[in-house]
């Protein structure tokens, strides 16, 4: 994917486009959302719609903060032209570790957090340098690592859930550590989780990084064309290294938000998540050949897959049809993005 | 052509990851001779061990192993969820020339042939979970997951006074276990005034019931129990009402299938689930009659293990 070049001329422009994309993108969330206003069901008791209450709005940020996540990463590599297959699984062994150092070990929650991060930024740096420096396709780089990964998270826990009491030798035998709740309760009277805080900030964060930094625009030009990037001097495999570095960071984080929610420590956790961040960056508007798009579209397309399988599930909607709901739904996105170019 | 030889490497090793294969020593001899007696080489094939059913089945398998270690010596594999790797290991066995061959299949039709041959071998063959099609093995051990989907009927008519409104969280609808374990619900509730609400299929993940338990929560104002498939989606199903914040994870009653120790066994001591279903690994009960057809006894065709209810009264009986 990183081969296919665009003219240079699309760098700049890209921006522009980006932003008639995220204008499209806000009518496509504002049609969801109208869907799940007139199919809501009615509160029994109240009588009230299920769907336009503050509960399931914060709700539907909070059940999809991992996958948005792993969306802010790997937008940052889609940006670039590649792709990263290893964060389903780099979740499943941050949580894995997350779970282990303060289960297993007592560790406090600051330190386990720095920890898992740190070693999700470790499998990007191996992932950026398999691509950078030996060359190796991301799509097989990454392949490696998601199936190392994976083996490490079973190795880790010894192939069951990592919980309080799992194994005679862990630290905690009681309930689980108070970091779990934490994570998972609303703060005041904001009424979202940290962890749905730790997703809209990641975004955040990275929406100004991408949009006006310096590094944010090497993105672009990386993904826009490589070999343009390199003769106007820009180390082309540092840019990259960076965006896998950062991909696994947030992926390492989602991990730790994993491991809060179940409150267990699951050696399979993530598995087959890549794909539902790849579908949220893409049903946003990037473009998967890199070079164009943005962090906020990602926002929009997280927004977009969750909105949908909220409403799925309230209405109480059929395994089978919302399968089908939502592989229309990523053609409709596809063929949108289409007509734009 | 350097880069060439790069990928080559790297799809090799991913291949490799992949296949996860190669770390069991290979059977040597068969001749153990300890104090003139022989020892028997078992080959244990399992279908994969990602989920905590099937490691606890071969920890089961493994502890009853070691209690006969001077009779028997067991080889395991794990098939990674791939039936053709299956059909594979069970050819190996029969290369390897073991005495007898434990499997617990993928898929029962595409592995009826490989146990076919290693019964022709005269290699007898002793299945679990999954029946095989045909008759063309020594015999097969499992549950009854329509009865155990049966008793968690009757046991929720019990603890609700036969009436209240129950939501069913369900495993993959698409696998057997998962529509026994509906099926067997219905019939055990029949004739009571409990009525599910809302069910959802939660593919045995835990996240998956986390969320779905979430959208129940937000439409029913009164919901009396959870009826989960499996421990984990139970567990999931209390979480959501924790994270509800009005307390009803107090109130509600969670009833999940499996009982592992790691798992059911300890949400019920902790008081997370009301009750929990064991769903028998069969592991122990396969190196018992694994020994006696290897001492060329007689054994049934088939054996289902009954299963048995976890609540805290049971737990407090048995003094743990």
């Amino acid at each position: 994917m990183s081969e296919r070049r665009l003219p240079p001329r699309d760098v700049s422009p890209a921006r522009l486009l980006a932003l008639a994309g995220e204008f499209r993108g806000v009518l496509a969330l504002a049609a969801v959302f109208l869907l799940g206003v007139l199919f809501t069901p009615r509160n029994l008791a109240t009588g009230q719609s299920v769907f336009l209450t503050w509960q399931t709005q914060s709700d539907i940020l909070f059940e999809y903060s991992e996958y948005g996540l792993l969306a802010c990463g790997m937008t940052l590599v889609i940006l670039t032209g590649g792709i990263d297959l290893s964060v389903g699984s780099v979740l499943g062994f941050a949580a894995t570790l997350f779970a282990v150092l303060l289960i297993g070990y007592g560790w406090s929650a600051p330190a386990a957090l720095g920890v898992v991060a740190l070693t999700g930024l470790a499998a990007g740096l191996v992932n950026g340098a398999l691509i950078a420096r030996f060359r190796i396709q991301p799509f097989v780089a990454t392949l490696a690592m998601m199936v190392a990964a994976r083996g490490g998270a079973k190795l880790l826990s010894g192939g069951i859930k990592v919980q309080p009491g799992a194994q005679e030798w862990y630290a905690l035998q009681g309930p689980p550590p108070d970091v779990f709740r934490w994570m998972t309760s609303p703060i005041g009277w904001t009424g979202l989780q940290p962890a749905t805080l730790l997703f809209l900030l990641s975004i955040a964060v990275m929406l100004v990084v991408v949009r006006y930094s310096a590094y944010g625009r090497r993105l672009y030009a990386v993904g826009g064309s490589e070999e343009a990037a390199r003769l106007s001097g820009i180390r082309v495999g540092a840019v990259k290294v960076a965006a896998y570095s950062l991909c696994a960071l947030f992926a390492g984080i989602a991990g730790a938000v994993n491991a809060c929610r179940i409150q267990i420590g699951d050696p399979e956790a993530g598995a087959t998540y890549e794909l539902d961040a790849i579908a949220a960056v893409v049903i946003g508007g990037t473009s998967l050949s890199g070079g164009q798009g943005g962090m906020f579209l990602t926002l929009i397309g997280t927004l977009i897959i969750a909105y949908i399988n909220k409403i799925l599930s309230i209405n109480n909607v059929p395994e089978a049809y919302r399968l089908l709901a939502k592989g229309l739904i990523i053609v409709a996105a596809v063929l949108i993005q289409k007509r734009r170019q | 052509m350097k880069r060439i030889c790069v990928l080559v490497v790297a799809a090799a090793v991913a291949a490799a990851f992949v296949a996860g294969c190669g770390r069991q020593p290979e059977p040597t001899s068969k001749e153990g001779a300890s104090g003139g007696k022989r020892i028997y080489n078992i080959g244990f094939s399992q279908c994969n061990l990602g989920e905590p059913w099937r490691v606890q089945m071969n920890a089961d398998i493994k502890a009853a192993a070691e209690k006969h270690r001077d009779r028997i010596r067991v080889f395991y594999k794990d098939a990674q969820n791939r039936t053709e790797v299956q059909q594979n290991q069970v050819r190996e066995f029969i290369q390897q020339g073991v005495d007898l061959i434990i499997i617990s299949p993928k898929e029962s039709v595409p592995l009826t042939k490989p146990v076919a041959e290693a019964m022709a071998k005269g290699i007898p063959v002793i299945v679990l979970d999954r029946a095989l099609a045909g008759e063309d093995y020594t015999m097969f051990i499992g549950g009854d997951n329509r009865e155990i989907g049966r008793q968690a009927g009757y046991h929720m008519v019990k603890i609700l006074g036969g009436k209240g409104n129950v939501v069913e969280l369900k495993g993959l609808m698409t696998s057997q276990p998962a529509i026994d374990r509906h099926e067997g619900f219905l019939e055990g509730i029949r004739g009571s005034d409990i009525k599910i609400i809302f069910s959802a299929d939660c593919k045995w993940l835990e996240p998956d019931a986390q969320r779905e338990m979430k959208s129940a929560l937000s439409r029913f104002p009164d919901i009396d129990a959870v009826y989960a498939h499996n421990d984990p989606s139970a567990h999931g199903a209390y979480l959501a009402a924790q994270q509800e914040g009005k307390g009803r994870e107090n109130t509600i009653k969670f009833i999940g299938i499996d009982g592992l120790p790691t798992e059911g066994v300890k949400y019920v001591r902790e008081g997370i689930l009301d009750a929990t279903f064991v769903y028998p690994t069969c592991g122990a009960e396969a190196i018992e009659y694994a020994l006696k057809i290897l001492d060329g006894e007689d054994v049934p065709k088939k054996v289902i293990l009954p299963t048995r209810v976890i609540t805290k009264e049971t737990l407090e009986r048995e003094g743990s």
